[in-house]
């Protein structure tokens, strides 16, 4: 069976206000936090969402629009740099799960 | 709405309908509140709800064909190398009894059926005007007036009731914000899951795992599955999908620099499973957080003057190595919760002490008692002799007794003890025999 990709399993997943342009995260990452002090940087890897890349120069950057809501990161990260909230129904992303 | 509930119910899974279910039944005025598109749309499982609890809430649902996917009449655990699986397998008629012991649910579709049961209650109840299921509310906070849950508060909108039920999750957030649980909740005690939807052609799937009618198979992993970290693997089968899966020690992820769906990707290679999924088709890919059943998470009190925390919100969760049990632990402490509730306004007693009652009842049922009786077991689970060496230990001697060579044979005693020696040592063997005999 052929093995999916990260993205190609991000594409299966039904994120909410997909219409709207302007979302409000979620989720804040404080990445003068991760770009500092922090030892591991390990939410760049953990994420199921990948939602944390880091660049050629090792620098960390974070995007909303990819969360599954899965609270890893919440956990993951002991340096304080991440404030998780539910995303708002109305004006935030989000999933709506089709299995769950 | 100026009016006062009994009581609101912040989250619809499997904890948050228990509780609304028993409150229904009992004609209580209450507002249950889920933040998803309806009941399930957030929520992510394994996911087999173990025991009979279920007939509890809604009885003879077997005679319906919705809701739950499969019963478990067959189980199975693996434990892998690289190349093999060695199982212990066991499956019995006795299981096809109902009410049967597990069923497998697919929380989209489960929680929305049990939500849709819990309308019916509410219709048939005193209340049938003024108990709501409300969905796409988000409860932001829990709102308190000396010491006392008086309501909530969902952005500029308050709601008032004399009693409040957190079943919001493992993502407890209100919970940390009544102060019953710390605001920085470590890794150490905290899994990552990560799972796939598999769909197949019916006959496909059934023929392949033996399936009849609406039996169903449970296969738990250890070893090989999680790529050398802590955790274990799941494959249980649905009506027409397959649902894999992982569950990571979320700690060790981050100390071993692993992608959890890059494990994932792993397992599914492995000559074992991927004979098990071939020809599928991936129809859905999840993540979400679980606890591991570490007594050290659960926090000291889940009651506050007017309000009760109960299901994965108060982290009642654990794999013994028997089962994962998590949506059973929910559905219990819902019914104690909101039976401490219907307690509490029978005598108009909404005190703290009055809560305590719920916490005192889940203490005697079986989720506390079996929580603190297994907690040995939790911490055996999580010892990398048991994810590693035990389970190379058993297929390598799987491998050789199983090897016939046209040579003389070995007597099983040696063989078992050349792979003792090459994956562990006796004293080792002794000491986890001993440990597990315990804890078990």
């Amino acid at each position: 069976m052929k093995l999916l990709t990260l993205p190609e399993r991000l594409g299966l997943v039904s994120y909410r206000n997909q219409a709207k342009s302007e979302i409000k995260p979620h989720i804040v990452v404080d990445t003068e936090i991760c770009n500092s002090v922090c030892p591991h940087k390990c939410t760049t890897y953990v994420c199921p969402a990948n939602c944390y890349t880091m660049d050629e120069k090792g620098q960390v950057h974070f995007q909303v629009e990819d969360c599954i809501e899965c609270g890893t990161c919440m956990y993951a990260c002991d340096q304080g740099a991440v404030s998780w909230e539910f995303p708002d129904p109305e004006i935030g992303r989000g999933v709506t799960w089709n299995y769950g | 709405m100026d009016e006062k509930f009994d009581c609101i119910i912040v989250g619809a899974g499997v904890a948050g309908l228990a509780a609304a279910m028993t409150m229904a039944r009992n004609n209580m005025k209450f507002l249950l509140i889920e933040k998803g598109e309806f009941p399930g749309a957030k929520n992510v499982s394994g996911g087999v709800l173990w025991g009979s609890d279920l007939a509890k809430l809604v009885p003879n649902y077997w005679e319906e064909d919705a809701g739950w996917d499969r019963y478990i009449n067959h189980r199975r655990l693996t434990f892998m190398d690289e190349q093999s699986a060695f199982s212990i397998d066991f499956k019995s008629s006795h299981f096809n009894e109902t009410p049967y012991t597990g069923v497998v649910v697919l929380r989209s579709k489960f929680d929305r059926w049990l939500a849709d049961k819990v309308q019916e209650a509410i219709d048939a109840s005193d209340h049938s005007m003024d108990s709501f299921i409300a969905t796409n509310i988000l409860v932001e906070e829990v709102l308190m007036d000396s010491g006392k849950a008086v309501g909530i508060r969902t952005g500029e909108e308050k709601f008032y009731a004399d009693s409040v039920i957190i079943a919001e999750g493992v993502n407890n957030l209100l919970t940390r914000q009544a102060g019953l649980q710390d605001k920085y909740v470590p890794a150490d005690h905290i899994l990552t899951g990560v799972k796939e939807i598999i769909r197949f052609d019916q006959n496909v799937l059934e023929d392949r795992f033996q399936l009849r009618g609406k039996s169903g198979m449970s296969n738990e992993f250890v070893g090989f599955a999680t790529d050398g970290v802590e955790g274990g693997g799941f494959l249980y089968t649905n009506r027409d999908t397959l649902s894999i899966g992982l569950v990571l020690g979320l700690k060790d992820l981050r100390e071993k620099e692993k992608k959890p769906h890059d494990i994932l990707n792993v397992f599914k290679q492995h000559p074992v499973i991927s004979d098990m999924i071939r020809g599928g088709e991936v129809v859905e890919y999840s993540a979400h957080v679980v606890s591991s059943g570490d007594k050290r998470l659960i926090p000291k009190k889940l009651y506050k003057s007017g309000l009760v925390v109960c299901g994965e919100a108060a982290n009642l969760l654990m794999n013994a190595g028997k089962a994962i049990q998590g949506m059973d632990y929910a559905m219990r402490s819902g019914m104690l919760a909101a039976e401490a509730i219907i307690n509490a306004k029978n005598t108009d007693d909404f005190t703290e002490g009055s809560m305590k009652k719920y916490q005192e009842a889940l203490e005697a049922s079986y989720v506390m008692k079996d929580i603190n009786n297994f907690q040995d077991a939790v911490h055996l689970l999580h010892d990398p002799v048991m994810s590693q060496n035990m389970p190379n230990l058993i297929c390598d001697f799987g491998r050789n007794f199983f090897s016939i060579k046209n040579e003389p044979t070995q007597k099983a005693r040696k063989m078992l003890g050349k792979a003792v020696k090459k994956h562990s040592s006796y004293w080792e063997l002794m000491k986890l025999g001993w440990k597990g005999s315990k804890a078990l």
